[in-house]
């Protein structure tokens, strides 16, 4: 080893404090991006793959019945390289030790095994054979859950018929990766499950002989989606069609792909702050390092080493920095990713998921640390290159004060000499004392974005559970029904008020634009109802025309006043121009209303109800449960606060772990740049420290010093994190929003306090470690040593 | 007496080696006295001077400043036994960069129980129109006379000098002997002065020749000469 390297490798270890503190910051960048971009490559290489190996297809339809003879004239359209029939079938399962309502999804596969598209993938057990017609192969998590094996047996209600299904077989398919009952949000393994049946077997209980009521359809390769739905959408016309679509509106695939558009945003907002705070670390520490090496440097020039020998001396002490960073920031990712990997297999449903160790991640990872830390060394490196050899060997001189703004000011304040000091010291280098107040303020703000993600959920779910929702049970229906089915809910034992939700599916379009939909309605004066703005303000429907969500509006690029063109899907196929009446900033879905008065205009005579809510006496639940499971109208039955506690379980489990990590990362930040201030700090007033002891100051006196510079720093930091905390929610909160939800920006006033008391804590204790060294202070040795 | 020790020893562990700073040295300094040390490089001055002035603690041996057994004190009694006593003065003057020269001596007045006003202290050193400085604006002499006014602003019982004219040339040094000497008239402080500058033991009341971590001679001048009359 050379001399230069040695005495770097020694440097290193001198300094392994604050080598450390930087190689944390940088390591939570390091771990972030290995996280996030890991996970997304894992999510998104097995989800292709699976797509890939069971043929998940590129355009869906449903339709109300068609010949299975449609499938060969899809098949024949131009761009469709396969098409596939199938039987898609909602019923209830009838659990009999159970008296909350489970329902399910049956589709129907060939039983010769001729099904290409959305081919089942099967974990244990068997297809269904044919002339098996009570055979049904269950998805593997449903099973899992409901504590059911190959050979138990499940009651379900099809169609208005009960029938005894006996499982064959566990598996899982492409278009189920992310399985949830309509109008759900999250999973509930527990009620709603996906079952498989043979074709012939569905047909029979489903009057469906020869016919189908869903299509998928696998395009060639750079065929055009929109022309081949257009011409899908006239074929099933006539046969009920709701219009068909894309993947991106497939709703397993559209979750899994807001996930993994989550984890993009993920990778460009956080590992940059980590970067920015490094890089300014590296270069305060560098800076102060060569400073001190004055002398040094110096003397190694005057012995014939080069300039750039001495830079690059520099320089690999920041690129050691960096491959510490990388080699604890990947290992630290790696076992995140692995977690993380780990919780969407909960919510996921894939055939194989692990997190890939992908070589291009740890590449990328280490550029961007080595990136960052070059970059910090650079302003370092070259004071080092122009140090003069014969003036760097002289001692330097004393650090100038002059009187100024500061300087006046604290006389007019009264500070005590000792405040003089810090406060001059602060005023003295301007830029080390920004560093350390943006270090510690974007430490917070990183923490305080995270907490406002619970507060944000919180609001989200306050909204939509309590006061959106009144009910305490909504109840689907196989099939959309006339006004009466009111009645007979109202008859039920317990149920103290029911109130119709009418739905129709339509299509929208304005300018070039077009979205799938459905127009929902409630009745006037409906108490178990409400649509609820991003203020918290119930908004009443419009008498005329419709009013849609935010997100819905910005798709179709319309405002209030503009108008839309409406088709209905199904029935009576009518087609209107309806004006926007009104906008409204929903949190949850894409969703379009209209009083029951427009509804029934486009559909012509009264608009069926999709669904019924309930208000009912909590002591008759079980009795009414019971009555409802055995309503063959019935499809299913939601339970607001089951739903409700799946959502908190899901945050506490998913945002905690997540606001675990950040806590981990913003005090790595905050230790970071406390640690290292301290110790420049310290560093530099080593000498009046132990001369404040020599003038007869006492420990905690001299500590004062120390300690009410930083704490100074800090104190000014806190307000700056609000802000700098503030911004970053609300960019982290639209960069997190998708078509599916959209994240409210409504953070508590308690998190600006627990993010302002963690980034305190963290800066406290770090720099009660450095004040260690004020207590061991050996005046005698100080003092005889110059720089 | 200002100070007696019987038998003070010191020995420094540097790296593997030890190092015997003071081999058992007795001595009395009456209080009131200027006192100089002579010596070569590595005799024990510096390390007589730290233990005088509570800095360090001796490795065995009983040290008195007037009835306190300084060898017995706690860090805290010692750290009032400094704040109380004794000024310091040193060859590099150790301002604080950041304060002016009256902040500088308002640092000891802050904490002492008899300080005198920061301005007459600075008088005293003949800055009372450089109170505003900061050190940076201050020549080398200016400096250590900053550095001798706030070692007298708390009237110390006893001043303290490591080589205080050590980085001074003749001219400079001597105003600053001289207000060393004034400080020892009209304040009555026990002064012990550590210098190479075997001119200035002429102005001392008794000298001490350390040779190898011991007193090896001791002078008493009956009839000092003044500072402006020593020859540098």
């Amino acid at each position: 080893m050379k001399a230069l390297d040695r005495k770097l490798a020694r440097d290193l270890w001198r300094m392994r404090g604050q080598v450390l503190a930087i190689a944390l910051v940088l390591a939570a960048a390091t771990a972030t991006f290995v996280l996030s971009t890991g996970v997304h490559r894992s999510l998104t290489d097995m989800r292709d793959a699976y797509y890939e190996r069971n043929g998940f297809s590129d355009v869906f339809a449903t339709m109300t019945r068609a010949p299975r003879s449609i499938v060969g004239e899809i098949a024949e359209i131009p761009g469709v390289r396969r098409a596939e029939g199938t039987i898609q079938q909602l019923a209830t399962l009838d659990f009999s030790n159970r008296i909350e309502p489970v329902r399910a999804v049956i589709n129907s596969v060939d039983e010769d095994g001729r099904t290409r598209l959305n081919r089942l993938m099967l974990r244990q057990g068997r297809l269904p054979q044919p002339g098996g017609v009570d055979e049904a192969v269950a998805d593997e998590m449903f099973a899992k859950a409901n504590d059911l094996g190959i050979g138990s047996r499940i009651d379900a209600l099809i169609y208005g018929r009960r029938q005894s299904l006996r499982i064959v077989g566990l598996g899982l398919a492409p278009n189920y990766i992310y399985a949830i009952a309509p109008g759900d949000l999250i999973p509930d393994d527990r009620r709603f499950g996906v079952l498989w049946m043979g074709q012939a077997a569905l047909e029979a209980v489903t009057d469906r002989s020869e016919a189908i009521n869903a299509l998928s359809i696998k395009l060639e390769r750079g065929a055009s989606q929109a022309e081949v739905i257009r011409e899908v959408d006239t074929l099933i016309e006539r046969y009920g069609g709701t219009g068909a679509y894309g993947r991106e509106d497939h709703l397993s695939h559209a979750f899994l792909d807001n996930e993994l558009m989550q984890l993009d945003a993920l990778t460009r907002v956080i590992p940059p702050i980590f970067l920015l705070v490094a890089t300014f670390l590296v270069y305060i520490v560098l800076g102060r390092m060569i400073r001190t090496e004055r002398t040094q440097i110096g003397l190694i020039k005057a012995f014939g080493y080069s300039n750039w020998a001495i830079g690059a001396h520099y320089m690999k002490f920041a690129l050691a920095i960096a491959l510490l960073a990388t080699i604890i920031g990947s290992a630290a990712g790696i076992w995140m990713g692995q977690g993380m990997t780990r919780l969407y297999a909960e919510y996921y449903r894939f055939p194989f998921l692990y997190y890939v160790i992908a070589p291009s991640v740890f590449l990328g990872a280490a550029g961007l640390s080595v990136g960052a830390a070059a970059l910090g060394a650079l302003g370092g490196m070259q004071e080092a290159v122009r140090l003069n050899p014969a003036v760097a060997m002289s001692p330097p001189p004393p650090p100038i004060y002059r009187a100024g703004g500061v300087e006046r000011l604290g006389r007019m304040a009264g500070f005590t000499t000792i405040g003089h000091m810090i406060v001059r010291h602060i005023a003295r280098w301007p830029w080390r004392a920004a560093v350390t107040v943006f270090g510690v303020a974007l430490s917070m703000g990183l923490l305080f974005a995270t907490m406002q993600f619970v507060d944000s959920s919180r609001t989200m779910l306050d909204s939509y559970f309590y006061r959106a929702q009144r009910q305490d049970l909504t109840v689907a229906f196989i099939e959309p029904r006339n006004a009466d089915v009111l009645h007979a809910l109202a008859g039920l034992p317990g149920v103290l008020r029911v109130e119709p939700m009418r739905a129709i599916p339509v299509k929208l379009s304005h300018a070039n634009r077009t979205e799938r939909t459905a127009i929902e309605s409630a009745p006037e004066g409906s108490m178990l109802s409400a649509r609820i703005d991003g203020d918290g303000n119930a908004i009443e429907l419009p008498p005329a025309g419709l009013m849609l969500s935010k997100q819905m509006a910005d798709k179709l690029s319309v405002r209030a006043g503009d108008r839309v063109f409406v088709e209905m899907l199904g029935g009576r196929r009518t087609a209107v121009f309806l004006p926007v009446a009104g906008v409204i900033d929903e949190f949850i879905g894409e969703r379009v209303y209209a009083a029951d008065a427009t509804l029934e205009r486009i559909a012509r005579d009264g608009a069926p109800v999709a669904s019924a809510l309930l208000r009912i006496d909590p002591a008759e639940r079980k009795r009414l449960l019971g009555k409802l499971k055995e309503m063959p109208v019935v499809l299913g039955v939601t339970e607001r606060d089951a739903a409700l506690r799946k959502f908190e379980d899901m945050i506490d489990e998913n945002l905690f772990t997540m606001l675990g990590f950040y806590i981990a990362f913003a005090s790595a930040i905050a230790v970071g740049v406390v640690y290292n201030s301290a110790r420049i700090l310290f560093s530099e007033r080593v000498h009046e420290l132990a001369t404040l002891r020599v003038l007869g100051y006492h420990r905690s006196e001299v500590s004062v010093v120390l300690l009410g510079e930083l704490a100074l720093l800090v104190a000014v930091a806190v307000p700056f994190g609000c802000v700098i905390g503030y911004g970053l929610a609300h960019i982290m909160t639209d960069m997190f929003s998708s078509d599916l939800f959209r994240l409210p920006f409504a953070p508590s006033r308690a998190s600006y306090g627990y993010s302002a008391l963690v980034v305190l804590a963290a800066a406290g204790l770090t720099a009660l470690v450095v004040v260690r060294r004020v207590l061991d202070l050996d005046m005698v040795r100080v003092l005889k040593a110059r720089d | 007496m200002a100070f007696r020790a019987c038998g003070l020893r010191k020995t420094y562990l540097t790296g593997e080696t030890e190092v015997h700073a003071l081999r058992g040295v007795d001595l009395a300094i009456p209080a009131g006295e200027m006192l100089v040390m002579l010596g070569p490089s590595g005799s024990g001055k510096s390390t007589l001077l730290n233990l005088l002035g509570g800095l360090d603690r001796p490795t065995s041996g009983e040290l008195f400043y007037r009835d306190t057994e300084l060898t017995r004190l706690d860090d805290k009694a010692l750290t009032r036994f400094r704040r109380s006593e004794v000024g310091f003065i040193f060859q590099f003057y150790n301002l604080m960069p950041s304060l002016t020269a009256e902040e500088n001596v308002r640092l000891v007045t802050d904490i002492a129980e008899r300080p005198m006003d920061p301005a007459e202290a600075l008088a005293l050193v003949g800055l009372a129109d450089r109170r505003d400085h900061y050190p940076a604006q201050l020549s080398g002499g200016e400096q250590q006379r900053v550095a001798v006014a706030r070692a007298i602003a708390k009237q110390p019982g006893v001043l303290l000098c490591d080589e205080p004219t050590g980085a001074l040339d003749s001219a400079t040094g001597i105003r600053v002997l001289e207000t060393l000497a004034r400080a020892n008239e009209e304040l009555g402080a026990t002064v012990v002065v550590i210098t190479h500058n075997v001119g200035i033991a002429a102005m001392a009341d008794r000298v001490f020749h350390f040779l190898d971590g011991a007193i090896a001679r001791t002078d008493v001048h009956e009839h000092p000469v003044a500072a402006s009359e020593i020859s540098w």
